[in-house]
């Protein structure tokens, strides 16, 4: 219990006198250090993943602290000042959806996990604190804001505001941070929370994109008046009020900050009370009675009895209760329709490849999920190892994974092809554009069959933003993924290069091409990944 | 008694560490048998290996007199396995997991359907078959495992320590059905460090220690005259000293 005292509860020995402040927050930076330390050691891959992530932050807090820093000489003053404002205003941002993405990356946000020390509230506040801004990723936030001390300014005065601004504004980001987190931390450790916010998250990604897409699209230059109309806005937020304090540098600043200050405080307090009930809310994960009757059979049911059938029945399943399966399908269909969108620009070819090329991209990308096809069975894949006894059974349990997608992408990207074709003012193109799609989605299967017993990688359970392979195997993903692309991409060409240069009766040939590819696709995966189904298991099932 | 499980010279290596260093286990047909030995003895790789699901770096495994590496097809039909880890498709419930498991297996779908009820009825699992198995608890996954190890009527049953976290009352169920099993002709083979368990379940064991086979036969034989908890810590090598006199002087509460 985090409010009892040592002296009280201990019978034996002598009572311990509690660590004061200074001390605790040494010591919480001791264990975070610890911890980073014994995540990577013994492992050359994660040893290599963290000495690359250190010299990233370093890079982006330089880069970042330089170019804050350059807004000294920004002629305008009032560019600066918005810009300012902006960034300051990002920062928070980040800050609060960051670690709700990534939740689970780091063991002192958990406070959970720290409620049978005898901490009082107060220490495990500071404890807190202290773990979450300790780190490359917080220390290159506060240096590039540090850098808005050199860049806003405008006189001595502005410089002294400044320096306690960025301080309060990093306070700030901290404890909105904190306080996200503690208040979700019931949630995120159920199951249903975590699986809303992997969902969530890929539409987090996806408004990412937003700007660049805006931008691209062009919504006419005038980018200054943009910045100013936010910019005027987002300056009575609590970051842009710390970054107009820097500006300004006089009473209005002094104003400023103490009223960030009291907010800091207030959250602050916020915080501890959530904290003092996470610690004591019961865990609500295994409370959560789920019950789903069997309906029918469903499509798999048309299915002669067997394996096959089993392993349809099955993908089908999981392509809507797993969320990494879900996402996989949102990102895929989400990332069609922005390229499609930026096809559709006023620059994009037009013509054929506007009619036809979303269906057929979107194949690829459908396909793309198929190249890792056992990452998302994980450790349960031992299941159909321990039935699977020749390469034909493996044979089947590929076929059973590519009629699953098939029969959810089919649907799709006809949907794709007709909407894409209407759009592009010629209808009748729905017809080899669907063709082409089909092909393509059988030439991605079949590619992504091989690259799946070559190539397999852990999917973590945990998903996060930053990363879709388990620690260590980012290589490994990134070459099975890239080598499925590629490898597509060149097996495609007979059949689309013509359809989209305008022979489209060629596509007639696109679904057998297609259909063969998979097939063959299927019986070198099942030949190669027989002999490798240990090594397989072993690759899919590491710790994530 | 002919050998329902027999391997010779098994070896494993990680890096440079050696899990197993040539295990001869031998189990004979029909019996409840106990691997036992302390963690990190090598158990669950000698188990993952003999059903397949690890390459052994060298050595001979036979299953009903079949080579496992050789004839994989005969063995993964006649084997039953429950691994350790709880590793299931945990976004099935219950029944499609067994279903699941029964089609993959080639069994028509409504004899699965059939031995999947009578199974989940067994095991007290009918109120929660059409539940997720994420959401299930330790008992239920073993059960549910066990069931799913069952279904084809495996004629041998690995179980990689099923008792670990598993309720009394679970507890209850799991060795009823395993004792039903092997009365029938069939074999049990099962990992585990509760030496009670074993003791009372048991009619053979193999005790392994560092990678090693150290003792093996008949429960009575291994035991002697000692408690097979004091036949295994004289096996396994474990200082009887109790630390006293060595430091901890402070714990207690007659200390102040």
């Amino acid at each position: 219990m985090a409010g009892l005292d040592l002296g009280v509860t201990r019978q034996a020995g002598q009572a311990f006198t509690p660590l004061g402040a200074a001390e605790t927050f040494r010591l919480f930076v001791r264990l975070k250090l610890r911890l980073v330390a014994g995540n990577v050691r013994g492992d050359t891959a994660r040893k290599l993943g963290f000495a690359f992530t250190l010299i990233v932050a370093a890079g982006v807090a330089v880069l970042g602290f330089v170019l804050l820093a350059l807004l000294r000489i920004v002629p305008d003053r009032a560019v600066a000042a918005d810009l300012g404002v902006v960034v300051f205003t990002v920062f928070l941002l980040g800050w609060t959806v960051v670690p709700l993405l990534a939740f689970g990356l780091d063991d002192t946000l958990d406070p959970a996990k720290l409620a049978l020390l005898p901490l009082r509230t107060r220490q495990l506040m500071i404890g807190m604190f202290a773990g979450s801004v300790t780190g490359p990723w917080p220390l290159a936030s506060l240096v590039i804001m540090a850098g808005a001390v050199i860049g806003l300014p405008g006189g001595v005065g502005g410089v002294l505001l400044g320096v306690v601004a960025v301080v309060l504004q990093f306070a700030l980001c901290v404890v909105v941070s904190r306080l996200v987190t503690t208040s979700l931390s019931g949630v995120l450790r159920s199951r249903r929370g975590r699986d809303l916010l992997a969902v969530g998250m890929v539409f987090v990604v996806l408004a990412a994109q937003l700007p660049n897409l805006l931008v691209n699209r062009g919504v006419d230059g005038d980018l200054g008046a943009v910045l100013h109309d936010t910019a005027a806005v987002l300056r009575w937020t609590p970051p842009g009020m710390a970054a107009h304090a820097i500006t300004d540098g006089g009473l209005v600043a002094v104003a400023e900050l103490v009223f960030l200050a009291l907010l800091v405080a207030g959250l602050a307090w916020l915080w501890i009370v959530a904290l003092r009930a996470a610690l004591v809310r019961p865990d609500a994960s295994t409370q959560a009675a789920t019950v789903r009757r069997t309906r029918g059979r469903g499509l798999a049911g048309l299915l002669p009895d067997g394996p096959l059938a089993a392993v349809v029945t099955k993908e089908l399943k999981y392509a809507r209760r797993e969320p990494r399966g879900r996402v996989g399908w949102m990102a895929a269909v989400g990332v069609t329709v922005l390229l499609s969108f930026s096809f559709g620009g006023d620059d994009g070819p037009g013509g054929a490849f506007a009619a036809i090329g979303p269906a057929a991209l979107g194949a690829l990308m459908v396909g793309m999920q198929a190249c890792n096809s056992f990452g998302i069975d994980g450790r349960s894949l031992w299941m159909n190892a321990v039935v699977h006894g020749s390469p034909r059974a493996l044979r089947t349990d590929l076929a059973g994974r590519h009629l699953a997608v098939a029969l959810i992408a089919v649907p799709l990207l006809t949907a794709l092809a007709v909407i894409s074709a209407v759009l592009a003012g010629d209808p009748l193109s729905a017809v080899p554009g669907a063709l082409t799609a089909y092909g393509v989605l059988g030439v991605t299967l079949g590619t992504g069959a091989v690259t799946s017993v070559v190539f397999p990688y852990t999917v973590p359970e945990r998903m996060n933003a930053f990363t879709g392979a388990a620690p260590g195997q980012g290589g490994i993903a990134f070459a099975g993924s890239f080598g499925a692309m590629i490898a597509s991409g060149v097996l495609v060409l007979p059949v689309a290069l013509p359809v989209l240069l305008g022979i489209s009766w060629l596509s007639v040939l696109a679904v057998p091409y297609g259909a063969a590819v998979a097939w063959a696709g299927r019986r070198l995966g099942a030949d190669l990944g027989y002999a490798r189904l240990p090594d397989i298991l072993e690759a899919v099932s590491k710790p994530s | 008694m002919a050998d329902s499980v027999r391997t010779q010279g098994l070896f494993k290596r990680f890096g440079q560490q050696v899990a197993v260093g040539g295990v001869d286990l031998v189990v004979p047909k029909g019996s409840f048998a106990g691997l036992v030995g302390p963690n990190g003895a090598g158990k669950t790789t000698t188990l993952s290996m003999i059903t397949g699901l690890l390459r052994p770096d060298g050595g001979l495994i036979e299953v009903e007199g079949v080579n496992v590496w050789r004839d994989p097809v005969l063995v993964k039909s006649r084997i039953g396995v429950l691994p350790e880890g709880l590793r299931l498709f945990e976004r099935l419930s219950g029944r499609e997991l067994l279903a699941y498991n029964g089609q993959l297996r080639g069994i028509p779908r409504d004899e699965v359907a059939r031995r999947a009820e009578e199974l989940l009825t067994v095991m007290d699992l009918l109120d929660s078959a059409d539940k997720l198995v994420v959401d299930y608890s330790t008992g239920m996954r073993k059960k549910i495992g066990l069931a799913a190890a069952l279904l084809h009527n495996p004629a041998v049953l690995f179980l990689d320590e099923p008792f670990e976290g598993v309720d009394p009352v679970s507890a209850n169920t799991l060795v009823e059905v395993l004792r039903r099993y092997t009365a029938s002709g069939s074999t049990v083979i099962f990992s585990s460090h509760v030496m009670d368990l074993v003791e009372r379940l048991c009619d053979w064991v193999s005790v392994m220690s560092r990678g090693q086979i150290v003792a093996q036969g008949p429960l009575a034989e291994v035991r002697g005259e000692r408690s097979l908890n004091q036949a295994f810590l004289d096996l396994v090598g474990a200082g009887r000293d109790s630390g006293e006199g060595e430091g901890l002087a402070w714990l207690g509460s007659t200390s102040a």
